[in-house]
C-alpha cells in the first residue's frame, strides 16, 4: 500500500539513494562485522585447525568424549524444563499485570525489577542467600520444618536452582513483551467473547493467545537463544560442579578456553552450540513467518 | 454482582501481592543485609524470625569499607561513564540502522537484516576468545573503548527500530524531501520525534544488556582504573568470609542503580514495545 509513494521518490533521486542506504549502515555494519561476525567466523575456523593443519580431529575427538555428551544432555535437559517453564509463567504474570486494577503499574515494576539487577550480582547474592549454615533459604527452610538443603553445593540440587534463580531473574523481561502484546489487542473483542458466552480460558486460547502468536513467538526465540548460552551462574556459584551436574555446554567451552587453553575444542564446542540454537531458532522463526503473510 | 467483583479484586490483589514478595524479597533481603555486620548476618541466621531480615544494630561501615577499601566509587564512575556513551552511540548506530531497513530497498538488504538478527543472537559470552585477541590486536585492552566498542551496535534494538519505523507512513518523509530536506534531515527532524517511546524501550535494552555483561568486562578491565561495579564485585567474593557483608553493600548498591533509572521510565516502556509491531 506504501508501494507508490516509493517509487515517485526513486525515480526523483535515483543517484544518491543507490549508495545512501550502504553510507547510513555503515556504523552498524562495520561494529558488527567487526565485533560479531569475525568473531564467530574466527570460533568456527578455529576449530578445523590443530598444529597449523586443516582437520576434523577435534571434532572426532570431542564426538568421542563422554563428557561432552554429558554436558550436552545437561544443557539440553535444563532448557528443555528452564524454557517452557519461563514462557508459562512470564504469560501468566503479562496477564495478570494486563489488569486493570488500581496500583498496576507498581506491581509491573516491581516485577520487573529483577532484571534490573546484574546476573553477576544475582548470582553472588543467591548463592549467599543460600548458603548451607547462614543463608537466609536455609534459615526459612528450618523454620517450615523442611531441614536444611544443600541448594547449591548438592549435586541433585544445583541444575535445579540455577533454573529457579534464571527464572526468577528473567521472567519480568519477557512479562513486559508479552504485556506490550497484550496490549495491542483490541478490548472489544473480548466483550464479545464474553457476549458469546465464552469463559476465561476459552478465550485465553481461541483468541488471545493466536491474537498475540507474533510476540509469543518473538519472546520464544529470544528467550530460547539467551538461555541455551546462559553460564554465568554456573561460572560464579557453582563451577559446572557439583559433581559436573550444572557443567552446561557453555561451561564447558569456557574450561576449554580457558583452564586448558585448548582454543580448537573451545571453538568446536561453541560451534556445536551455536548451531543447535541456530536450528531451534530458525524452526521458530518458520512458525512465526508462517502466520504472517 | 459488585460483591462477586469486590471478591475477585481482592483475590487477584493476593496473588499479585504474593508474586511481588517473591519478585522483591532477594533485594529486600541484601539491601537489609547491607546494614548490618558480619557477625550479625551469622547470630540471626538460625532460628528463622523477623531478626533474621531486619537488622538489630544498624551500621553503614560496610559502605564505608568498600568505598574507602575497595574504591568502589571507581567502579561506579567507570560503569556510568560506560553506560553513558554506550547507550547513546548504540542508539544512534542502531536506530539509523533501523531507518535504513524500515525505509530503503537495496541489494543485500535481507541477507544484512539477517546478519544483524543473529549477532543479536550471539552473547559476547560466546565469542570472547577471538574478541579478546582482536581487541588486544587492537591495543585497547584495558580502556573503556574495549567495554563500549562491542556492544556499540545492538542488533536487538535495530530490530525495534525496524518494527518502529515501517509503521510511520512515507508519505510523511515524502513530503518532506520535497520540501527540500535532505534523508538526515528527515531521519533527526521527522522520525525521531515520532520515536521517542521506542527509543526509550530500546535505550533500555541496551543498558540491561551491558547491565548484564560480566564475563568479558572480567578480561578486559584489567585494571581497578577500568572496572565496572560488575568486576568489581566478584574482586570482593573472591577473599575469604570477612568481606560478606561488604558484597552485600556493592550488591545493594548495583541493585538500586538501574531501579531508580528504570521506574520512572517504565511507562513508556510497554509504550515503546506495544508501537514497535512486536505484537500480535
Amino acid at each position: 500500500m506504501t508501494d507508490q509513494p516509493t517509487k515517485t521518490l526513486r525515480g526523483k533521486f535515483s543517484v544518491p539513494r543507490k549508495l545512501l542506504p550502504y553510507l547510513m549502515l555503515s556504523p552498524a555494519l562495520i561494529i558488527i562485522f567487526i565485533f560479531k561476525i569475525y568473531p564467530i567466523i574466527s570460533v568456527i575456523v578455529t576449530s578445523f585447525i590443530r598444529d597449523g593443519h586443516f582437520t576434523f580431529r577435534t571434532y572426532e575427538i570431542l564426538l568421542g568424549d563422554r563428557t561432552f555428551w554429558m554436558s550436552l544432555w545437561t544443557t539440553l535437559k535444563m532448557n528443555l524444563v528452564m524454557i517452557p517453564l519461563q514462557i508459562v509463567l512470564s504469560l501468566i504474570l503479562a496477564l495478570l499485570v494486563n489488569s486493570t486494577v488500581k496500583g498496576i503499574g507498581i506491581f509491573r515494576s516491581v516485577y520487573y525489577l529483577p532484571v534490573t539487577m546484574a546476573i553477576s550480582v544475582a548470582a553472588i547474592t543467591w548463592e549467599l542467600m543460600a548458603n548451607y549454615n547462614n543463608g537466609v533459604f536455609n534459615s526459612l527452610f528450618s523454620f517450615l520444618g523442611i531441614g536444611r538443603q544443600g541448594l547449591f553445593t548438592d549435586s541433585k540440587q544445583a541444575l535445579w536452582c540455577i533454573v529457579i534463580m534464571a527464572t526468577w531473574k528473567g521472567c519480568g523481561m519477557w512479562m513486559m513483551y508479552l504485556l506490550a502484546g497484550l496490549k495491542g489487542v483490541d478490548t472489544s473483542i473480548y466483550e464479545s467473547a464474553r457476549l458469546d458466552g465464552a469463559g476465561y480460558f476459552r478465550t485465553l486460547f481461541s483468541i488471545t493467545l493466536p491474537l498475540i502468536k507474533r510476540t509469543l513467538l518473538f519472546v520464544i526465540v529470544a528467550n530460547t537463544s539467551a538461555n541455551m548460552l546462559l553460564f554465568a551462574p554456573m561460572q560464579l556459584i557453582t563451577e559446572g560442579g557439583p559433581q559436573n551436574s550444572t557443567n552446561v555446554l557453555m561451561y564447558e567451552v569456557y574450561k576449554s578456553a580457558f583452564q586448558n587453553g585448548n582454543a580448537s575444542r573451545a571453538g568446536a564446542l561453541t560451534a556445536i552450540l551455536l548451531i543447535i540454537v541456530l536450528t531451534v531458532v530458525i524452526l521458530q522463526f518458520r512458525m512465526l513467518n508462517e502466520k504472517e503473510e | 454482582m459488585q460483591k462477586h467483583k469486590t471478591l475477585k479484586n481482592i483475590l487477584l490483589y493476593l496473588v499479585l501481592v504474593c508474586i511481588a514478595v517473591v519478585a522483591i524479597f532477594p533485594l529486600f533481603y541484601i539491601v537489609m543485609a547491607s546494614f548490618r555486620t558480619n557477625i550479625e548476618i551469622f547470630d540471626y541466621a538460625l532460628p528463622f524470625t523477623w531478626k533474621t531480615l531486619i537488622p538489630q544494630e544498624w551500621t553503614i561501615s560496610n559502605y564505608i569499607a568498600i568505598f574507602e577499601e575497595f574504591h568502589f566509587g571507581l567502579a561506579i564512575r567507570n560503569t556510568l561513564i560506560v553506560v553513558a556513551v554506550l547507550v547513546p552511540l548504540s542508539l544512534s548506530i542502531s536506530a539509523l540502522g533501523g531507518f535504513v531497513f524500515a525505509f530503503f530497498d537495496f541489494k543485500g538488504k535481507n541477507v544484512l537484516f539477517a546478519l544483524c538478527l543473529i549477532s543479536f543472537m550471539v552473547p559476547v559470552d560466546a565469542i570472547v576468545l577471538p574478541l579478546y585477541n582482536l581487541i588486544s590486536k587492537m591495543g585497547l585492552v584495558n580502556s573503556y573503548a574495549s567495554l563500549i566498542l562491542p556492544s556499540a551496535a545492538s542488533g536487538l534494538a535495530m530490530f525495534l527500530f525496524t518494527q518502529f519505523f515501517k509503521e510511520i507512513p512515507k508519505s510523511l518523509l515524502e513530503a518532506a524531501r520535497i520540501d527540500g530536506a535532505n534523508w538526515l534531515q528527515v531521519f533527526v527532524k521527522i522520525v525521531l520525534p515520532l520515536s521517542v517511546p521506542v527509543t526509550i524501550t530500546a535505550g533500555l535494552m541496551v543498558f540491561v544488556n551491558e547491565w548484564n555483561n560480566f564475563f568479558w568486562p572480567l578480561l578486559v578491565a584489567r585494571t581497578e582504573e577500568f572496572r565496572t561495579i560488575q568486576v568489581a564485585l566478584s574482586y570482593f567474593q573472591d577473599e575469604n568470609a570477612v568481606y560478606f557483608s561488604y558484597i552485600f553493600a556493592g550488591s545493594a548498591i548495583s541493585a538500586i542503580v538501574p531501579v531508580l533509572l528504570f521506574l520512572p521510565l517504565q511507562k513508556y516502556f510497554v509504550q515503546g514495545i506495544t508501537s514497535s509491531g512486536v505484537k500480535g
